[in-house]
């Protein structure tokens, strides 16, 4: 398996390349592998990839970029190579399944099989930005849900009334985010939950400084070290993740993803770049676990109209059974949504969301807005609710041909409808002391479960 | 008085006017040697460069310090303007531009603050970088200004490497051939300036400059 | 006391200044407070330390009014960070006297001494110099086996497991690895809570905060070198490590003497900043020691020996901080020949001496040039501990004291500085003892100090 040392020496030493160089290439080097290996929507048009040789060639084809193209560090203007060993050793190294968290709060987190029947892990929250005063209460109630598994930290603007502005604020922050991670799950009764960091930027100094074993972060305790956009990663990244491996903490990529239109080009490339980037994220900075899939660009900024575009849903299920088939990933999908949370078009596209984990081979990630607000991009609702839909679909006994279906159907209520946001401040529609939407949101919530309950999936 | 007795009068007037450190006086004693007739480019090589050398071993010595040095280097570029108005464009010797600076991830600044101090009193046009610079950074400044010569410092063993990195970046970007590469600092050697390419060495101020000069064929 | 997120505040906030600005503004200001308050030049007439007991107090007043009236130059944002006269004297009067540092049966007590004091030193015999990987454990085992250590600094190299120490993520994991070394080197030792400062590989905050670890790693009683930088300069990376540091409990140590023919100007400018640094290193990086004193470029690139008036110069700053500061103050020693020469040790013994009566306690005596693996051996640290004691014993006062170091000036006088060898050359590290002609050299220069009126018990 390669080293983390040697990947660094790498990226130092490495052959030069100017960056848009670098883009371009990696533009024509997916369109070849395109052909090369027939990523193509098939004609008949499903919604999830039901040709298991076409997930093994888009594995092949990911292979073959790696190795032929390398991974671009953009710290050093230098390309990292491997070799065609190096890569398949290095991947063979990866754990199907590891422990996060300490004492009883233990979670096993494992790789899932394609329509997978079993109780999935969940990471209910964050993510997203929440001031100061709130932050203790949040992580209390995330962390009260009882399939959370772990959560990952938050973002926040100010810290002791002062403006979060320069490394030295920014390193203080990061320590505070650390502690109330901590606070918030001993307070609800989970000591030993484990937390996962949520950079307040991406300086190592401020992804390092956290580390603290009886305050801060444990090594039973995770960082989000994600690759970037085309392939590329950073000496920031790769400085903590050097850290952090001898640690002992976890680490999880939240960018195993191809976006559509992006330089990987169409939904071929796409598929290629999230399967390189989940692999990358593995072979570059140890990552364990990843969340990803296939969006398209423009889908993914839109603001007028919520996508349900089965083709990128077909292109995220042949992400998910390449890693499957040929690697020991941990996968979460990608499950935000257009719409802020408490309204029922959330929830809708929450449930829209839902049904491709399982059936993906997928745990349960963190719902919040896309467009993240302060205050108001997530509650625990949606958390849960993402996580009841899921396990439905798995009581059901779904497969990839039902689950088409039925998600072919959600995406009918969904269709020609813009995002909504009608909240500015979670406490306007869940009541966080005593951990339960408010009567409008509850109200919602029950109208669009039993909307879902009309289509055929049962709830308990 | 004899021309040769005037033109002496007035070629130490600027020189003690830059001994001085009295920016004012050096522009008035240079206006009075072009309006005297002196040939400006004897001023510049006599008074200004001379003040130069009697600047440097006052430091040496320890009757001058660093700020001196700096307003010294503002007279003299004062006065070098005056005298340079007065020489045809065809004959004026554009100065030699140094940039200077530590290396990355590297925060000492003393040593490399006299080695720019000596190279700007020795008439050279210097642009220092300051501290923690990275290799991309010298090298765009060095094209911006047209550099002769890259002077790197390091006083920690472990960013030397970052000199070699300068060198290497120059090379990739094709302008290693354009700008001599002179580097200096605590845990610098002879050695580590051949292994790197670097084009000389100095193992102080004194003979960073020298080297310098050498370098560039500047007596 | 201010905070330290009240000073990365103003880092960001400040007026705006461009550094060559700053640094001829603060040549005239210190210029101004010179003759403010008449700090005088050390002439020919001038004892060899000082001996006028108001200089220091107008002295303090100067480096007070340097942070008040001119303020700290933050380079990363270039903005100056403005003290108001409360918050200077606020952290003067606030700062702690004594620092615990270490654990368990090694902790030990860091504490300010009284100029002409007689209790013994502190002492860190080393390192702040460059060893090779493959001799790190061992060299730290033999510097911690010294019993009156009391701390111990790390070391630079420039390889790690095979690996070339470039780019920010090698930096970090040799920053790790440093401390593990070091940590096995005192374990080995028999002082598994003996305190470790961290020297920076490199300074980089991500390189320095690397290394915190409770288990492997810094933790609290140990400590970082996070320095103040010249011309009364900080910077962000060190503020963001001091910022982590405090949060975990280690102790912070600052680099924090002046240094004549800089934009201090003389040896009367170097005093003024000599006071105003450690101040600085307090209010900005909560560190409580410092090196303290007055250097000459010369001291650090090795080309000639310091003698006057760097000494009279670094008595006064001494005894300044000693008598109006809680300033725990550690004497830099750097001779500028190398280990296993008698030179090194003349001039070891020479500012031990003068460390003991201006009232410093002792830090590692490394060459002022280390070469790798050739910076220092335990010889130099345990010669100075000797040296220490001799003239603790001696009863020398700040008279007596400056007639023996006049003395002891002749034997330097004139002398150039020698590159000395590699420890392996001068010193058998496996049975912690000098090499027969180091151990001859030690004994000779003891039987030259001993000629000029210092007896060893």
């Amino acid at each position: 398996m390669i080293s983390l040392l040697d990947i660094a020496d790498r990226a130092q030493k490495g052959p030069k390349m100017d960056e848009n160089v670098w883009n371009m290439g990696l533009f024509r080097k997916m369109n070849e592998l395109t052909e090369k290996y027939h990523l193509h929507y098939p004609k008949d048009n499903p919604v999830f990839n039901c040709d298991n040789a076409l997930a093994d060639r888009a594995f092949m084809a990911a292979v073959d970029f790696l190795i032929e193209t390398g991974i671009y560090c953009i710290s050093t203007g230098r390309v990292i190579q491997l070799t065609r060993n190096e890569v398949l050793n290095t991947i063979k190294g990866m754990p199907k399944q590891f422990a996060v968290g300490e004492g009883k709060d233990v979670r096993i987190l494992k790789q899932r099989r394609i329509e997978e029947k079993e109780e999935l892990n969940h990471c209910p929250g964050h993510h997203a930005p929440f001031t100061e005063e709130l932050a203790p209460l949040i992580i209390k109630s995330f962390a009260e849900i009882p399939s959370a598994d772990y959560l990952e930290g938050i973002n926040f603007s100010e810290v002791d009334g002062r403006e979060i502005f320069g490394l030295p604020l920014e390193v203080y922050a990061g320590k505070r985010e650390a502690s109330w991670l901590r606070q918030g799950v001993a307070k609800a009764g989970r000591p030993g939950m484990a937390v996962a960091y949520y950079p307040i930027n991406t300086r190592a100094a401020v992804m390092i400084a956290p580390i603290a074993r009886e305050v801060g972060l444990r090594p039973s305790d995770g960082i989000l070290l994600s690759v970037l956009p085309d392939v590329k990663v950073e000496q920031d990244y790769l400085t903590t993740a050097i850290v952090w491996e001898e640690y002992g903490g976890f680490k999880l990529n939240g960018n195993g993803s191809g976006f559509v239109g992006g330089f990987c080009g169409g939904l071929g490339g796409a598929i290629i770049e999230a399967i390189v980037a989940t692999l990358t994220g593995w072979i570059v900075y140890r990552d364990i676990l990843c969340w990803g899939g296939v969006l398209s660009s423009s889908a993914f900024a839109s603001t007028k109209e919520i996508p349900t575009n089965p083709t990128d849903v077909w292109a995220a299920s042949v992400w998910a059974q390449a890693l499957h088939r040929h690697t020991n990933y941990i996968i979460f999908m990608a499950t935000g949504s257009h719409s802020g949370p408490g309204c029922e078009t959330q929830l809708l596209e929450l449930a829209f969301r839902a049904i491709s984990i399982p059936i993906n081979g997928s745990n349960v990630h963190i719902s919040r807005q896309f467009r993240a607000r302060m205050n108001a991009s997530q509650s625990p609702l949606d958390a849960e609710w993402l996580y009841e839909v899921s396990t439905a679909v798995m009581k059901a006994g779904l497969d990839r041909h039902s689950a088409g279906d039925l998600l072919l159907k959600i995406g009918e209520k969904l269709k020609g409808k813009a995002p909504e946001a009608p909240y500015h401040d979670i406490r306007e529609f869940y009541d966080l002391v005593h951990h339960k939407p408010l009567p409008n949101y509850e109200k919602a919530y029950l109208k669009v479960k039993e909307e879902i309950s009309t289509l055929g999936l049962i709830f308990d | 008085m004899t021309n040769e007795e005037t033109k002496k009068i007035a070629l130490d007037s600027l020189k003690d006017a830059i001994l001085n450190y009295d920016t004012e006086e050096a522009q008035k004693a240079a206006q009075a040697i072009v309006d005297q007739g002196v040939d400006p480019k004897v001023a510049i090589n006599e008074a200004v460069l001379g003040a130069s050398t009697t600047l440097h071993e006052r430091f040496e010595r320890g009757e001058c310090f660093i700020p001196h040095l700096v307003m010294a280097g503002d007279a003299m570029e004062a006065a070098g303007k005056v005298l340079e108005s007065a020489i045809p464009k065809e004959q004026i010797t554009s100065k030699k531009v140094v940039v200077i600076g530590t290396v990355e991830a590297d925060l000492h600044s003393v040593g490399k603050n006299i080695v720019a101090m000596f190279f700007r009193s020795g008439g050279f046009e210097v642009h220092d970088m300051g501290v923690n610079v990275k290799a991309g950074s010298f090298i765009s400044k060095a094209v911006d200004t047209n550099a002769d010569i890259i002077a790197l410092s390091s006083l920690l063993t472990t960013t030397r490497p970052y000199m070699r990195e300068v060198i290497e970046e120059m090379e990739s970007v094709g302008v290693r051939d354009k700008f001599k590469v002179i580097v200096g600092g605590g845990p610098i050697t002879p050695e580590w300036a051949e292994e790197i390419g670097a084009d000389g060495y100095g193992t102080d101020a004194y003979e960073g400059i020298e080297v310098a000069k050498k370098l560039l064929g500047i007596s | 006391m201010i905070s330290l997120l009240d000073i990365a505040e103003r880092t960001q906030k400040g007026r705006k200044m461009p550094e060559d600005a700053w640094n001829m503004s603060l040549f005239r200001k210190i210029s101004e407070l010179v003759k403010r308050y008449e700090i005088p030049n050390y002439t020919k007439d001038t004892p060899f330390l000082n001996l006028d007991d108001d200089l220091p107090e107008r002295a303090f007043h100067a480096g007070v009014d340097l942070l008040v009236e001119h303020g700290v130059y933050c380079i990363t944002t270039g903005r100056v960070v403005e003290l108001s006269r409360d918050e200077v004297l606020g952290v003067v009067r606030e700062s702690p006297k004594e620092i615990l540092v270490g654990t368990g049966k090694d902790a030990r007590v860091m504490k300010q001494r009284k100029v002409e004091g007689k209790e013994p030193l502190n002492f860190c015999p080393g390192h702040h110099t460059p060893f090779t990987q493959d001799l790190a454990p061992i060299v730290v085992k033999n510097f911690a086996q010294i019993p009156r250590t009391d701390f111990i600094e790390g070391f630079n190299f420039t390889e790690v497991d095979g690996h070339e120490i470039f780019g920010a993520p090698i930096e970090a994991y040799a920053s790790r690895r440093q401390v593990s070394w070091m940590r096995e080197g005192v374990r080995k030792a028999g002082r598994p809570g003996l305190s470790i400062v961290l020297y920076p590989i490199t300074t980089r905050a991500e390189v320095l905060t690397a290394a915190i670890d409770p288990v492997d790693g810094l933790r609290s009683g140990d400590g970082i070198l996070t320095s103040v930088l010249p011309d009364e300069k900080i910077e962000h990376d060190l503020l963001a490590t001091a910022i982590a540091g405090e949060d975990c409990g280690l102790w912070r140590i600052s680099g924090s003497f002046s240094m004549v023919g800089g934009f201090c100007g003389g040896a009367d400018g170097a005093i003024v900043e000599g006071i105003a640094k450690p101040l600085t290193a307090m209010i900005c990086y909560r560190a409580f020691v410092n090196y303290t004193g007055v250097e000459n470029v010369s001291t650090v690139s090795a080309l000639s020996i310091p003698l006057q008036p760097l000494n009279w110069a670094r008595s006064v700053v001494n005894q300044t901080l000693n008598r109006f500061t809680n300033t725990i103050c550690m004497a830099w020693i750097i001779p500028t020949s190398g280990p296993g020469t008698e030179s090194n040790l003349l001039e070891v013994a020479f500012r031990t001496i003068e460390a003991t009566i201006n009232g410093a306690n002792l830090y590692a005596p490394r060459h002022s040039r280390a070469r790798m693996n050739a910076g220092q051996t335990p010889v130099e640290a345990e010669f100075m501990v000797e040296v220490s004691d001799a003239t603790l014993a001696a009863g020398l006062d700040r008279q007596r004291g400056g007639e023996l170091l006049s003395r002891l000036t002749q034997k330097l006088e004139g002398r150039q500085p020698e590159p000395g060898f590699t420890i392996q050359e001068c010193y058998d590290l496996v049975n912690h003892r000098p090499s027969p002609d180091y151990e001859r050299i030690h004994q000779q220069v003891k039987e030259q100090l001993t000629e000029l009126g210092l007896v060893f018990p």
